[in-house]
């Protein structure tokens, strides 16, 4: 089992957010979570990516073989955990090479591998620019700053796709995309499914899952999973909205 | 004239402006010629009735000279003594661009350290205060601005120990490509450097001046307050000449710093100005620029990076008195643990000066909840036709910000060292000659890196 969580409880502000949540991953599945606004999904992503302003009061989750929760968000990321943030942020003055440079050797060192020089890197980088049809000057410029929404949201799977993690969660990241940035989006992520990578998708939409094909579907309704299927239910729940299943749970 | 009468002056600051009265006294009694006596005598009679700032004058409210009037330094130029420092052991202050270097150690001129100034680029040339003030007839460039030098008190100390500093003179129409690149090293404690300096770049020519302050105390040197360093730059800019100056003062942060200049532009010309503060415990950086002229442009930027109990005071006073004329500002604070920042800003048009274009920004990023930033940008325009701002803004770094790099792998103490750094680049980066601008930057990373910054922010999550 490459995460499994159990009983997981979050709360911000003192408002319980995640009431009981249980999810076990594979290596290699891909796993979509849908649900009305406002059931927990963006908490869940911002929980297992370790943002200070959430508060675990029960539960466990364990990623590749220890406990998530004790780890600082960089410890994470480090192992191999990565999140594709709903509003990515800007940063004026970095220049987004200079972070993804430092962010890789930053991985890199905690596989114990040698850092990558600025040649090494733009190397390394190139066909994941070609896969992802960046603008070459996106990469010299301070990360995020003046970025379309599109061009923010293939930043971050481009992020992605140099750090190569063993656990993607995308949260809403195909929210505010045209159709083509959409398809761009989507071939970065199908690139990068593989045998021992996994995902979780967090959506408001069939058309990245559309794309995308996800192993497993479950609907997030108030901090809890109450339906888990196939595919199959993403049909469903485009056909008959959130209710009917809301109904049948309680 | 009664205020300046009844001023209170207490019996430390007394026995502080004796002291140093003495010290201009002596001065005196060695060779120097009669106009130079005369001037340190009037700054030694205004030391005398107004002493030094306290918290009661506006403009020192906020920059406690307590310890400094406590302490009492010793003039370095009376008695120069060996230093002993070899040119291996300043080679890390030096720039690694091509430079003409002045190296002043403990506030004297060391003419084996610094280049051989009798082989200088076609069009500038060297006089230093020392010789000028026994026997040059160039001594008038010195006294030219008694009053206005005197209008400052650490100016009105400079003026009463008038003996040392350099001269530069670019002349018409030339423009001199290598920098001149000025080094100050303090190797010793409780004393003060005095330096007065003067620059004159001719119509049509070009200058670029480089200043370093550091500190590499001697080893023989245990236990005191460290070093105080005074300085006063007259400069004047003529008719359609451009200088480009860089100073960056990276003393102990046990010690002082006071530094005003003089600046006069004439018509046309540009004056591009940048100020990096990372040392003293209490610094105070003051521009006086006067746009004597039609379509004078001018830049003055600054970044100031504070951490512990230092102070750093950074300040400008922008006249714009005829048409035409456009100003910018840039100035960055970023202050860590209990660091007080000062910044005091001032845009002056007068009635003549239509189509005036000011600007002046202040921003500050304060690392911890101790730190204090006192800001006050001021406008003070009398002509009608004018396009004039200016703005402050005050902040701590944006958790989200944080967040993504950690997201990403980064470290919070890494993530808060490149967010840093980002901010105070957008001043340094205003440095146009790239050669310049790539050292100063070095400078404020290999401080940043240090860690002595972020120590407390990491130590409270």
């Amino acid at each position: 089992m490459l995460l499994t969580i159990e009983n997981l409880q979050a709360e911000i502000d003192e408002k319980q957010i995640l009431k009981g949540l249980n999810l076990d991953i594979k290596p290699g599945e891909i796993h979509a979570i849908m649900g009305p606004n406002g059931a927990g999904k963006s908490t869940l992503a911002s929980v297992l990516a370790g943002k200070d302003a959430y508060e675990v009061t029960a539960g466990s989750v364990m990623f590749d073989g220890q406990d998530l929760l004790e780890l600082d968000p960089e410890e994470r990321a480090r192992k191999g955990l990565f999140l594709a943030f709903q509003y990515p942020v800007e940063i004026p003055g970095v220049s987004n090479k200079l972070f993804m440079q430092t962010a890789v050797n930053a991985v890199r060192e905690e596989q114990g591998l040698l850092a990558l020089d600025m040649f090494d890197f733009d190397e390394y980088a190139k066909d994941k620019i070609e896969l992802l049809e960046m603008r070459p000057d996106l990469l010299e410029r301070s990360v995020n700053v003046g970025f379309s929404g599109g061009e923010k949201k293939r930043n971050d799977i481009f992020q992605m796709a140099l750090l190569q993690p063993k656990l993607c969660i995308l949260d809403e990241t195909d929210s505010g995309l045209d159709i083509d940035a959409l398809r761009l989006v989507a071939n970065g992520i199908n690139a990068l499914r593989s045998e021992s990578r996994s995902f979780i998708v967090v959506t408001h939409y069939q058309r990245l899952l559309d794309y995308i094909k996800p192993d497993f579907v479950h609907v997030l309704y108030d901090g809890k999973i109450i339906k888990s299927g196939g595919f199959e239910l993403v049909h469903e729940l485009e056909e008959h909205g959130y209710d009917e299943i809301i109904q049948q749970s309680k | 004239m009664l205020k300046k009468n009844t001023r209170k002056i207490s019996p430390m600051a007394k026995a502080a402006v004796s002291h140093y009265i003495e010290a201009s006294e002596q001065l005196n009694k060695e060779s120097a010629q009669e106009e130079v006596v005369a001037c340190r005598t009037r700054a030694q009679a205004l030391l005398l009735t107004q002493a030094f700032p306290t918290l009661r004058d506006e403009a020192w409210q906020y920059t406690k000279l307590v310890q400094f009037v406590q302490n009492r330094f010793e003039v370095a130029h009376l008695t120069p003594q060996q230093h002993g420092l070899t040119i291996r052991e300043v080679q890390s202050f030096l720039p690694p661009y091509q430079a003409i270097k002045l190296i002043f150690v403990d506030g004297v001129l060391d003419k084996a350290l610094s280049d051989d100034c009798t082989a200088l680029p076609k069009g500038l040339s060297i006089e230093f205060t020392r010789e000028a003030v026994q026997s040059s007839s160039e001594v008038e460039v010195w006294l030219e601005q008694e009053d206005l030098v005197n209008s400052e008190p650490f100016g009105v100390l400079n003026n009463a120990l008038l003996a040392e500093g350099f001269g530069l003179k670019v002349a018409e129409n030339m423009a001199i490509e290598t920098p001149v690149f000025v080094l100050n090293i303090q190797t010793k404690l409780n004393q003060i450097s005095v330096l007065s300096n003067r620059v004159m770049v001719g119509k049509n020519a070009e200058l670029t001046l480089v200043e370093h302050f550091v500190t590499l105390l001697n080893e023989a040197e245990q236990e005191g307050v460290e070093a105080c360093t005074n300085v006063v730059t007259v400069m004047d800019i003529a008719e359609s000449a451009r200088v480009r100056q860089v100073v960056l003062q990276q003393q102990s942060d046990l010690g002082y710093y006071f530094h005003n200049q003089f600046i006069f532009q004439s018509e046309q010309s540009d004056f591009n100005s940048f100020y990096g503060g990372l040392g003293s415990q209490l610094s105070r950086h003051q521009n006086h620029l006067f746009m004597n002229g039609e379509r004078i442009e001018n830049s003055q930027n600054s970044a100031c990076l504070a951490h512990q109990k230092q102070l750093v005071d950074s300040r400008t006073n922008t006249q714009h008195t005829q048409e035409w004329g456009a100003s910018r500002q840039l100035h960055k604070f970023v202050l860590a643990d209990s660091a007080v920042g000062v910044f005091d800003g001032m845009i002056g048009v007068a009635r003549a000066a239509q189509k005036t274009d000011g600007q002046m920004d202040n921003k500050n990023l304060l690392l911890s909840n101790t730190a204090k930033m006192n800001s006050k940008p001021q406008l003070e325009i009398y002509a009608d036709d004018v396009k004039c701002s200016h703005g402050c803004a005050t902040g701590q770094i944006n958790q989200d910000q944080i967040f993504y790099l950690q997201a990403r792998g980064i470290s919070k103490p890494k993530a808060t060292e490149m967010i840093t750094k980002a901010f105070l680049m957008e001043s340094v980066e205003t440095i146009d000659r790239k050669d310049i601008q790539q050292w100063v930057a070095q400078e404020f990373s290999e401080a940043l890196l240090s860690g002595a910054y972020f120590k407390t922010d990491t130590a409270t999550e």
